[in-house]
């Protein structure tokens, strides 16, 4: 049917004439100086727990009966026509400059559909912060995890055998593996450019002086170690490339809009040509926040014409995919007799593995929160980022705050016990409350640091 | 060669190559992706299926050996008509976060309820030892368990 202006006028009309029964003919139109609004302006305080029906209510996932029932579609679980397997051969070395790669003898084995090495990818730099890792290593390979070339092949099983046919030659150059060591620039990880590759000062009133005038002043140095996510479900995606030219790849991965910018900028294609999918994640925990193998999977399947999947195996995992960063922390704090936090002057160097990944986000909350939830005028944290020939270190959970946690709660413990003062009792003293300002000089708010302390060590009894 | 095996009560063939483990032969020549390949050398637990009433990692079996038995995965756990009480207890206790582990966690905690409706709570970490939960969501499910058990004895008495 075709509708006509005269069609349209009549259900107009219609409208107008249907509204006009039940609204007021004429709106009074008053001006906001005649009729005031008056709003309620004293609200009911929402009593706590009651400001939404959800609150205290046991809720159920929706995803639940399907994991029960072993019928939630992970990516490895997905198959498609006609699909093959890609796996990733990794770098024999933690630093060195690749002289060849030669992937003649893996391409003709039979059931072998194509290899990939890093001249081959369009863009070969990608990161959430600095845009420093390659996909494949192009000329340098940074550490073990490295990708130096893929195969495509018809079952896993092909894949792997046609990895042990590449031929690699490398020259291998001198590897930096302690953090404090890389800090002196001996050996560059990205020569010509420093290994220091993010820091962080925060200064707030005059330390030196502080803690000159201090009664006590305790020193100590902790370390952590370095952390893998291990997600049950490894890192697994499949890519396919049509004809007209666009990529649809299903991922384990966790920011797929990230992912998409990644992907776009590796494969050089726009952004509209690359359809990413993310479906239930088994397990994250920061690990999935960023591109692995995707491009990669891309390019073997525009080679190919065919969906290439990759399943990271175990040990993938632990080489290639990124870790906690470990930190190196220095922490020298002065107090009065009373156990009062006068004065703290904190040094933290991060070991970043061999490229950036999110160690802007790390270092920048794992500085903030440094200080500890207490009240310090005098206040010094620097901290270091420092590249090594190591598996990259990226987000997880806390971003840096588990490990300062740990620095600055031991040492509260350490000057508890000097003083002879209750570990409860020194924190209490110390404590933020509201109002109080953060290290950065943000005022914070809803502050139940001592309430929480007191509620908890009542419950389990610390008194006793 | 030719693996024949009973799985959830149905017999299913495959011609497979030697080297095939029977998570392999599960997931890719019988569709069925229930159980899932977490670390491949039998450490996690997600490939947990039962094998003549033994449950045991898929990922360190070949399908060879397990030709002519019979074969119980998380597909076959749940009726037409309704959900095993593990299954319910899991799903309404929020035992299942991620829910990689959850098939595993399931079959093993089923082995055990068939020998052992109910299990202390030592036992019950006893026949998990083998299954690893990073979401560490272990509380939730040991709960699961012993709520189901306590279904399914309690069924039992009635009868």
């Amino acid at each position: 049917m075709v509708t006509t202006v005269k069609d349209v006028k009549t259900g107009a009309e219609a409208l107008t004439t249907d509204k006009e029964l039940t609204a007021p003919a004429v709106k009074p139109v008053t001006l906001p100086s005649e009729n005031p609004v008056v709003y309620p302006l004293t609200l009911p305080e929402p009593a706590a727990r009651t400001q939404t029906p959800a609150v205290g209510q046991r809720a159920s996932r929706p995803d639940g009966r399907l994991h029960g029932l072993g019928q939630t579609k992970y990516i490895d679980d997905l198959t498609f026509p006609h699909m093959i397997h890609a796996k990733i051969l990794r770098s024999a070395h933690p630093h060195a400059r690749i002289i060849s790669v030669d992937t003649s003898e893996a391409e003709a084995m039979p059931g072998v559909f194509a290899t990939l090495t890093g001249k081959e990818i369009p863009v070969n730099s990608f990161g959430p912060t600095l845009q420093d890792q390659p996909v494949l290593a192009g000329d340098i390979v940074r550490h073990r995890g490295d990708g130096v070339a893929a195969v495509a092949a018809v079952t896993e099983q092909i894949a792997a055998d046609a990895l042990e046919k590449i031929k690699v030659e490398y020259e291998p150059l001198p590897a930096v593996f302690d953090p404090v060591e890389a800090l002196k620039d001996e050996i560059k990880v990205h020569a010509p450019n420093s290994n220091i590759y993010a820091s962080k000062v925060i200064r707030k009133g005059d330390v030196d002086k502080a803690l000159a005038e201090s009664d006590h002043v305790f020193h100590r140095e902790f370390r952590t170690q370095f952390v893998e996510h291990v997600p049950l479900e490894p890192h697994s995606s499949v890519a396919m490339w049509d004809g007209n030219g666009r990529v649809t790849i299903y991922s384990s991965l966790g920011r797929i809009t990230l992912g998409r910018e990644d992907l776009s900028r590796t494969l050089r294609i726009p952004q509209n040509r690359v359809r990413l999918i993310g479906t239930i994640v088994g397990g994250n925990f920061g690990g999935k926040n960023e591109i692995t193998n995707e491009p990669i999977l891309a390019l073997l399947s525009k080679k190919t014409g065919r969906p290439v999947k990759c399943t990271y195996t175990r040990g993938d995992e632990f080489v290639s995919s990124t870790i906690r960063h470990p930190f190196i922390m220095d922490y020298t704090t002065g107090v009065n007799n009373e156990g009062k936090i006068l004065a703290r002057k904190i040094r933290l160097v991060l070991d970043g593995g061999a490229y950036c990944s999110w160690t802007g986000t790390t270092i920048g909350k794992g500085s903030i929160l440094a200080p500890g939830p207490y009240n310090i005028d005098n206040l010094l944290v620097e901290a270091y980022a420092v590249y090594t020939n190591k598996t990259t270190t990226g987000a997880m959970r806390g971003f840096g705050a588990p490990q300062v946690c740990f620095a600055y709660e031991s040492q509260m413990d350490d000057i508890a016990v000097a003083l002879g003062i209750d570990p409860l009792e020194i924190r209490l003293r110390n404590a933020f409350s509201e109002n109080s300002f953060s290290p950065t000089s943000q005022v914070l708010q809803s502050v139940a640091i001592k309430e929480s302390l007191l509620q908890a060590s009542d419950r389990f009894g610390w008194k006793e | 060669m030719l693996v024949k095996l009973k799985v959830n009560g149905e017999l299913r063939q495959a011609d497979v190559p030697p080297e095939t483990t029977l998570l392999k032969m599960l997931r890719e020549d019988l569709g069925l992706t229930g159980a899932k390949l977490g670390c491949d050398v039998g450490d996690c637990g997600t490939c947990t299926v039962i094998v003549d009433g033994d449950s045991l990692n898929s990922c360190l079996m070949l399908a060879a050996k397990a030709n002519g038995r019979e074969i119980t995965t998380i597909e076959g756990l749940a009726t037409s008509a309704d959900l095993h009480p593990l299954q319910k207890s899991f799903e309404e206790l929020g035992a299942l976060q991620c829910g990689f582990c959850g098939p595993g966690m399931l079959m093993s905690a089923k082995n055990l309820l068939d020998k052992n409706p109910e299990p202390s709570v030592h036992e019950i970490k006893d026949a998990l030892s083998g299954n690893l939960c990073r979401c560490t969501g272990y509380t939730k499910i040991i709960e699961a368990i012993q709520d189901a058990g306590r279904e399914l004895s309690g069924a039992a008495a009635g009868n």
